[in-house]
């Protein structure tokens, strides 16, 4: 039974990541009609930067200021992508355009890092291990569960509770009156984007400790946020939160349970969803809510 | 392309456009010379094809190979077997769809008299026809499955690395003795990590060894082994062999030292566990590892210092046991190409069948009657030296 319980846990803690990482992806695709397939490039950037700047281990101050570089990073990124995107407007065209992007920075990535696979340790002071229901348990995984927490209680306050909450949630309903109110709603819809790539690219950071760094990973990664997407559906902050930690769990539970159906499980699970409920289990078309 | 199959699988109206893509990034891929000069006939140049990954996950294997293939050659003044040599390189890139055409476009479009590399064990399998029926020889200077060498054997087909099964027997029996307890058997779900846990299982077992319990992870898909280090421990089991390369070797290695295991249960493993760019990725994490290869940085022998000093000078890195690989074959061919004066096909395997005893870095080795290489394994431990880590040897393996 612990065995389950620590499984539940890492759940938590890969849920936790999946949540920071497909967020941007679905506030992007629910709130301005744009597929960013570049999503997980920007994800790797932020994981490169990691390599680059803690490497083989360092406190947490520099930790820190992989985080802070790496969204820096993901907001430049975030920034130009909704540049080029605002000029097309149909999905294949952006799917193709976004997919391009994609390539390109990962080979650029590619050249600079090289083929290696790459690590990244977990800061110094959190470097060790703690018993948890009889196991050795990474402690940096319980922060990555933290980190997830103080993630969405902070998007909730900001989408919900916020001016620049209501400003963004009213973009999306009515674009035309928030700009006759003196609202520039491209600066609006540039700044989710920005904000959401910059997300990913933080995840990346964090991330790296766990999954590393290496060529094919943007990738792995793109899918799974869009399966998370798709469960939890599209633009809806709550629905990337639960598809997230669904996710999270059914990787984990299931390994542990059914290891032979492992790799099959989380897309039965949005199979599952997709005849069920085919927008997804909280979805969010004509406003946002938290 | 790994991207377009992302696509693929979630959004089927991406498919046509995403083909075309992949269609112009494979054409691009495969561009290098045109040269016209014929590949059979005597004397002269030869031209050597060069099948290798330069893209995609086994790129770093792939440069490595390359790497101790260009060795050798500037070690010899750029002949082998006293011709001058031309090297024609390919790339294999991910698996057999793409390593089999540049394989074919080596020998039709740039007339190789013999090609050397090849890392996907599917890849080499698929050749196998192609090669016996255009009579041309193929050097596999990675690709491990049993099969190769084996069942699927060819009078044109010749190995110098190492059958899977052959890498994990020699470690069996060794571990029997030393661990005082069942052992849990771990391995990727796809044929190589099968064959590394039936080869090891089979002298383990007849050495009186017990096992624990045996586990096969989804191969590529794996990042987080939690559950299955669960399962482990669950087990009681004192050890743990465990075959795994590339990132899934660094997510391994390093969640076992995480997850609190390295401490209390042994990790044994196939070489490959701890090889090259993996290991300096594990760094600390893979401390105390223990695996059974043919090659190591750490071997005490003149010629192998000698081989690791050239090496480093040239490419300001340590040699792989994918260099040695392809530098084995380099001198597989110059001892051949002494022997005969016609670089046909059918001419140069006689040459292989007669090269004797190899003198390389990984110690002396000769082909076997299945034209496999007949090497001693070693024991090796990973140890902390100078702030990075090694391969220390501690003895050659029975």
């Amino acid at each position: 039974m612990d065995t389950y319980l620590v499984s539940v846990l890492n759940g938590l803690a890969m849920g936790s990541l999946l949540f920071a990482i497909a967020l941007g992806l679905s506030l992007v695709f629910g709130m301005m009609d744009v597929l960013n397939l570049a999503h997980g490039a920007v994800y790797l950037s932020g994981a490169y930067v990691a390599v680059a700047v803690v490497g083989d281990g360092a406190g947490m101050a520099v930790f820190v200021l992989a985080v802070l570089v790496a969204a820096a990073t993901g907001a430049i990124l975030g920034g130009a992508l909704a540049g080029l995107t605002r000029a097309t407007p149909h999905h294949l065209d952006q799917a193709l355009l976004t997919l391009g992007v994609a390539l390109v920075i990962a080979e650029l990535l590619a050249v600079g890092f090289g083929n290696d696979v790459h690590s990244v340790a977990a800061p110094a002071p959190v470097d060790g291990g703690v018993t948890v229901f009889g196991e050795t348990y990474p402690v940096y995984r319980l922060l990555v569960i933290a980190f997830g927490m103080v993630l969405a209680v902070a998007v909730y306050f900001l989408v919900e509770r916020s001016r620049l909450g209501s400003v963004i949630r009213a973009t999306v309903a009515d674009r035309v009156m928030v700009s006759a109110l003196g609202i520039n709603t491209g600066r609006v819809l540039v700044g989710v984007f920005a904000a959401g790539a910059a997300l990913a690219a933080v995840g990346g950071v964090l991330a790296g400790p766990i999954l590393g760094a290496q060529p094919g990973l943007d990738e792995k990664v793109l899918l799974l946020a869009l399966v998370v997407v798709v469960i939890g559906g599209l633009g809806s902050v709550r629905g990337a939160l639960l598809g997230a930690v669904l996710i999270g769990q059914v990787q984990a539970l299931g390994t542990a349970l059914l290891p032979e159906y492992a790799s099959f499980m989380i897309f039965a699970a949005m199979a599952v969803v997709l005849v069920l409920r085919p927008s997804g289990l909280l979805p969010d078309r004509t406003a946002v809510h938290a | 392309m790994g991207v377009l199959s992302v696509v693929l699988r979630s959004r089927r109206a991406a498919t046509v456009p995403a083909l075309a893509l992949g269609a112009l990034v494979l054409s691009a891929c495969s561009g290098s010379s045109l040269g016209q000069s014929s590949g059979g006939g005597s004397g002269g140049e030869i031209k050597v094809g060069l099948l290798v990954p330069l893209s995609g996950v086994y790129a770093p294997l792939g440069q490595d190979m390359r790497n101790g293939f260009q060795l050798y050659l500037d070690q010899h003044g750029g002949k082998l077997g006293g011709r001058s040599v031309k090297v024609v390189t390919a790339d294999e890139g991910e698996g057999p769809q793409t390593g089999v055409p540049a394989a074919q476009k080596l020998v039709t479009q740039d007339q190789s008299s013999v090609v050397v590399g090849v890392v996907n064990s599917a890849t080499a399998l698929g050749l196998r026809d192609f090669f016996t029926e255009s009579k041309k020889p193929l050097i596999v200077a990675n690709a491990g499955a049993d099969a190769i060498t084996g069942s699927g054997k060819s009078e044109y087909i010749w190995r110098t690395s190492f059958a899977n099964g052959k890498v994990g027997a020699p470690l069996g029996s060794a571990v029997a003795k030393e661990v005082d307890g069942s052992v849990y058997l771990i391995a990727a779900d796809y044929a190589a990590g099968r064959e590394m846990v039936a080869g090891f299982r089979k002298t383990f077992e007849a050495a009186g060894g017990k096992v624990a319990g045996e586990k096969y992870t989804p191969f590529g898909k794996t990042q987080d082994f939690q559950p299955y280090l669960s399962g482990i421990r669950g087990s009681g089991a004192k050890a743990v062999y465990g075959f795994y390369a590339g990132a899934e070797a660094v997510s391994f290695v390093k969640q076992y030292k995480q997850f609190g295991l390295a401490d209390k249960t042994a990790l044994y493993g196939t070489g490959f566990l701890t090889e090259g760019g993996v290991l300096d990725a594990q760094g600390q994490a893979a401390v105390g590892v223990k695996t059974s290869l043919h090659y190591s940085t750490e071997i005490d022998t003149p010629r192998n210092k000698q081989f690791v000093a050239d090496y480093r000078k040239a490419f300001q890195k340590a040699p792989t046991v994918y260099t040695v690989q392809a530098y084995d074959a380099a001198a597989v061919l110059d001892k051949a190409l002494a022997n005969t004066k016609n670089s046909d096909g059918t001419e140069l395997i006689k040459a292989f069948a007669g090269v004797g005893t190899i003198d390389s870095p990984r110690g002396q080795w000769s082909f076997d009657s299945n034209h496999d290489a007949q090497q001693k394994y070693y024991l090796r431990e990973v140890r902390s030296s100078g702030g990075t880590t090694v391969n220390a040897v501690i003895r050659e393996l029975g």
